[in-house]
């Protein structure tokens, strides 16, 4: 058996090291494509060997490093992790082809960085240890910070530092809890350790129901600014749209909030003090994101701005999701996350094919571009239509699980969330509206369609998200079991 | 002889100070550069003995170590492990200075300051008298003073050495004061007597006074705010290779002195010394961190950067548990590789500056001068972001780790409102640092490719190499750390 996950880590990371050295721009996109093939082909080997019968870990691997303070350099995958490898895997060769024909300065820094990027992603979703999990974590951000300050647009400077400053100061409160868990569980059983899952496991042992709040709410803070979730939004539309288009799809692709909530914050969530009240604040806080994030999207003038307002709200669903506390709705927040991952990237490559095409972003100064980009509208309405939750689609699989099964505990939140379903159909088809149909905008010149290399990297992603909405079993079977691992926690302890 | 065998390190600094000293007399100015190479070997082999007394002290329990010349020195983990700072930095320093020296009719002065400089800060570190400290102490400053005006036609670096000696003056003077306190209040100078007779000082008024005394004398050196004044200007003013010393190398000397007399000889106060360090710790890394981020002038900014991290450290005498002191001892050297690089990048670019007779002239280390250095020097610009990330605590290098321990600590301690404090400073400082990356990366250069000197490569060579082996193999950092945090509690 091949140690796949830390190869996962490894094969992208050598990749990027040896492509900030090239010289030209298709050498750089050239190792580029081949080390996230490989890693693709390391995840598919990973996907075609893993069990989706059981909640327990698979190609587990653990090495000392700081033996005395208890840390090990443990990585693992199972089904939290697994689909968004694998999500991570199919987009990040797509994106570098999509982006193959742009030009732009220093190619190999640009290449080498996003591999630096899927290397980091992937080691935060494999990593069992706090202090590997940690340090991948913090490493996201510095790629991230590059990319959008090198390529970004207009105002990149401001985007960057507010992102880079925003999450850093969230990650360092993540780790005071961190400490905290250390602490206290060294405290009760005189074992310094910073395995995740056995200082889980030691968290309903300690005395404190104030401690334990404390630590559970300071690791939560950490991971709901990175989602993000409403208050802790602010650094997202920025972000999002100053990054130039692979930077938003990396930033979509930055699944690590959502798979700390269900790895770490979910399993602790039933020991707190008081559990009906986090439960309480993560719904109230997923459904208002869910309308807030809408609501901000109908009224922007900006495309990409509009999308990135539409991924909060999305991801609100992921918080209402895994606040449902039952299987399949925490299975569905899982599966918003891998949705969500594909839809946004089509609906970014669009945003950012129509920005170099005819130079501006804002909605009602474009309009009849389905005459001149047909391929484009198709693929771009495949994902609007995923986005706002057509049937068949990816994004209504992952919606309904969400709504219908969080209504079981949390039937006001849900309530809450559907009035966003409305404005969520709204905004989308009018921005469409406005934007592809209608009658040409004659001010734009004469303006081409997508290109081959375009069209095939987002048509096949469009596909699998047509594939996975008429047949969502082969990703939703692997997180059922751990849903249900999560859930059985709870509903063990009355919650 | 056996004794000698523990301070083979010192006496290895100490007769190759003598050599660079009596050799540059007898050559010529062109061939003057050797005496560069020859201090480097020097502390080279001082340093591969600092490692291998570890060894020595493992045989014999590193807590007890060896007191020599009757009780005057210590060697322990404490000592070694500082001597192993001093001595990084100075590696460091010594190789950079090649090229600064080159073609210099003084290298021989420079060489042999500095490794008297380094020669008093070891002995500092193993001091276990207080008349041995404060002498030694006085002879590492002396040194120093004189290197910081070394550039003695340039205005900037006379004022930094005429403030730094005039404050400094007045510091010893202080530190000299409370010491005598201390010997008047207990009756002797040896720091373990005087842990082991608490009652003197307890309750009596001259221990109070001794301790703050102690506190501006120790401050100073520190550099904590109120005493930083002429930090700043110092560093800015210094030729760069200089302040790398000051910065990475002598403020650590103040600190391995505290740790020595405030945590072992004055013991029995640690309520009043304790609260002190705290308020201390907090205005100190609160202070520096705002002001840097309105500074123009790198290695000024990097000074105030420097005062943030020695506001870092203190909080271990403010939380004063085990982990704490690891963590403290392990920041030193943590900021020696971090700072002396950082500083020594700053010298590569005031380099480049002054030789191409372009660009700000006046103040060479201006934000300005560091436009698109990723592309005009990209050595140097990398191993800056190392440098400058690290100091921001960015894993995988030699600064997470040490925040790491020393963060932890406070939440171990419960004091979780410094932990708030410190990660609130963390992020502030991560603004000014990532300003110097977006200068080095994302402008435009305002020149052409320039190749970079050899000596200035391998100093930063050397210290990215320490910043990345503490962060990714911390391991035998950390026990010794601890190791040497358990020899003051």
């Amino acid at each position: 058996m091949l140690p796949v996950a830390s190869l996962l880590i490894l094969v992208p990371l050598i990749f990027a090291a040896v492509t900030f050295f090239t010289k030209t721009k298709d050498q750089a996109a050239g190792l580029g494509l081949v080390g996230s093939l490989a890693t693709l082909g390391l995840t598919l080997y990973a996907y075609l060997n893993f069990d989706s019968s059981t909640a327990a870990m698979q190609f587990y691997e653990s090495i000392p490093w700081v033996p005395f303070l208890g840390i090990n350099y443990s990585v693992g995958i199972d089904g939290i992790s697994m689909p968004l490898i694998l999500l991570n895997a199919i987009v990040i060769p797509l994106l570098i082809v999509f982006s193959w024909k742009e030009d732009r300065e220093a190619p190999n820094r640009f290449y080498g960085l996003i591999l630096t990027m899927q290397a980091a992603v992937i080691g935060v979703f494999v990593a069992l240890d706090f202090v590997v999990f940690y340090i991948f974590w913090e490493l996201t951000l510095v790629p991230l910070f590059f990319i959008v300050n090198i390529w970004g647009g207009e105002k990149r400077a401001h985007a960057s530092y507010k992102f880079f400053i925003y999450t850093h100061v969230a990650s360092l409160v993540m780790l005071l809890g961190i400490f905290g868990l250390f602490y206290a569980a060294l405290h009760q059983t005189g074992v310094p350790t910073f395995d995740i899952r056995e200082l889980i496991a030691q968290f309903q042992f300690f005395e404190s129901g104030l401690m334990r709040d404390g630590i559970f709410l300071a690791i939560l803070f950490g991971f709901l600014a990175k989602l993000p979730t409403f208050p802790f939004h602010s650094w997202l539309p920025d972000a999002y749209t100053e990054a130039p288009t692979a930077g938003s799809v990396l930033f979509i692709l930055l699944k690590i909030g959502g798979y700390g909530l269900f790895r770490i914050s979910l399993p602790m969530l039933p020991n707190t003090g008081n559990p009906d009240l986090m439960i309480m604040m993560l719904g109230l806080l997923g459904s208002f994101s869910i309308v807030y994030g809408a609501l901000l999207a109908l009224r922007q003038k900006d495309l990409k701005r509009m999308i990135a307002y539409s991924s909060l709200s999305h991801m609100g669903f992921v918080t209402l999701g895994s606040a449902g506390l039952v299987a399949l709705s925490v299975s569905g927040a899982m599966f918003q996350q891998f949705s969500h991952g594909l839809i946004m990237s089509i609906l970014f490559m669009s945003a950012g094919v129509i920005q170099s095409t005819t130079g501006t972003r804002i909605i009602n100064d474009l309009g009849g571009l389905a005459k001149k980009m047909p391929m484009l509208t198709v693929i771009m309405m495949v994902g609007f239509m995923a986005s706002l939750g057509l049937p068949g689609l990816t994004g209504f699989i992952a919606e309904f699980l969400v709504l219908t099964f969080s209504f079981v505990h949390l039937p006001g939140f849900v309530a809450i969330a559907l009035l966003a379903i409305v404005v969520t159909a709204g905004y989308h088809l009018w921005a469409m509206q406005r934007a592809m149909f209608g009658v040409y905008n004659e001010k734009l010149g004469n303006i081409g369609d997508i290109n081959t290399l375009q069209v095939f990297s987002m048509g096949v992603i469009a596909l699998l998200v047509l594939y996975f909405g008429l047949n969502p079993s082969p990703v939703l079977n692997m997180m059922i079991k751990n849903s249900e691992a999560i859930v059985s926690l709870a509903a063990g302890l009355g919650v | 002889m056996d004794e000698l065998m523990y301070l083979a390190p010192e006496i290895v600094v100490v007769a190759t100070g003598l050599v660079v000293l009596l050799a540059g007399v007898f050559l010529s100015p062109q061939s003057k550069n050797i005496l560069g190479y020859l201090a480097t070997l020097g502390i080279l082999a001082a340093l591969v003995l600092t490692v291998k007394s570890f060894g020595l002290l493992t045989m014999q329990g590193f807590q007890v170590g060896y007191s020599i010349f009757s009780e005057a020195l210590n060697v322990d983990a404490l000592s070694q492990f500082f001597k192993l700072v001093f001595l990084a930095v100075a590696l460091i320093v010594s190789i950079a200075a090649i090229k600064y020296n080159e073609n210099s009719d003084h290298t021989e002065e420079f060489y042999t300051l500095m490794l008297f400089a380094t020669f008093g800060m070891m002995i500092v570190a193993s001091a276990n008298d207080l008349i041995v400290l404060f002498v030694a102490f006085e002879l590492a400053s002396l040194a120093t003073y004189a290197l910081a005006g070394y550039e003695k036609q340039n205005a900037r670096s006379l004022e930094g050495a005429m403030k730094y000696f005039v404050i400094g003056s007045v510091s010893a003077a202080l530190m000299l004061f409370g010491l005598s306190f201390v010997y008047g209040a207990t009756g002797t100078t040896s720091i373990p007597m005087i842990a082991a007779n608490p009652g003197l000082l307890v309750d009596n008024p001259i221990g109070l006074v001794a301790v703050v005394l102690l506190i501006a004398g120790f401050g100073f050196k520190m550099a904590l705010v109120p005493f930083h004044m002429w930090a700043p200007d110092t560093y800015q003013g210094s030729p760069s290779v200089v302040s790398a010393l000051l910065a990475a190398g002598s403020k650590k000397m103040g600190f391995v002195a505290a740790f020595r007399i405030f945590i072992v000889a004055l013991a029995a106060l640690q309520p009043d010394w304790q609260l002190a360090f705290t308020i201390l710790a907090v205005a100190t890394m609160t202070f520096g961190n705002i002001v840097a981020v309105a500074q123009t002038s790198v290695k000024r900014m990097l000074a105030y950067s420097s005062l943030a991290q020695a506001g870092y450290i203190a909080m271990a005498f403010a939380v004063m548990t085990p982990v704490a002191l690891t963590g403290g001892i392990m920041y030193a050297l943590a900021h020696a590789f971090m700072k002396a690089g950082a500083f020594i990048a700053a010298a590569v670019v005031v380099w480049m500056v002054t030789s191409e007779k372009k660009g700000n002239l006046d103040i060479p280390d201006h934000l300005d001068s560091f436009r698109g250095l990723g592309k005009r020097m990209p050595l140097a610009a990398l191993s800056m972001t190392v440098f400058v990330f690290a100091l921001a605590g960015i894993p995988p290098t030699a600064g997470f780790m040490a925040k790491f321990v020393l963060f932890s600590s406070t939440i171990e301690a419960g004091m979780t409102w410094l932990a708030v404090i410190a990660i609130l400073n963390s992020a502030l400082s991560l603004f000014y640092y990532a300003r110097l990356v977006k200068y080095m990366y994302f402008l435009p250069p305002e020149g052409k490719k320039v190749s970079i000197p050899f000596p200035y490569a391998a100093a930063l060579l050397v210290a990215v190499a320490g910043v990345l082996v503490m962060g990714i193999w911390p391991e035998p950092f950390i026990k010794w750390a601890m190791e040497a945090a358990l020899v003051l509690v």
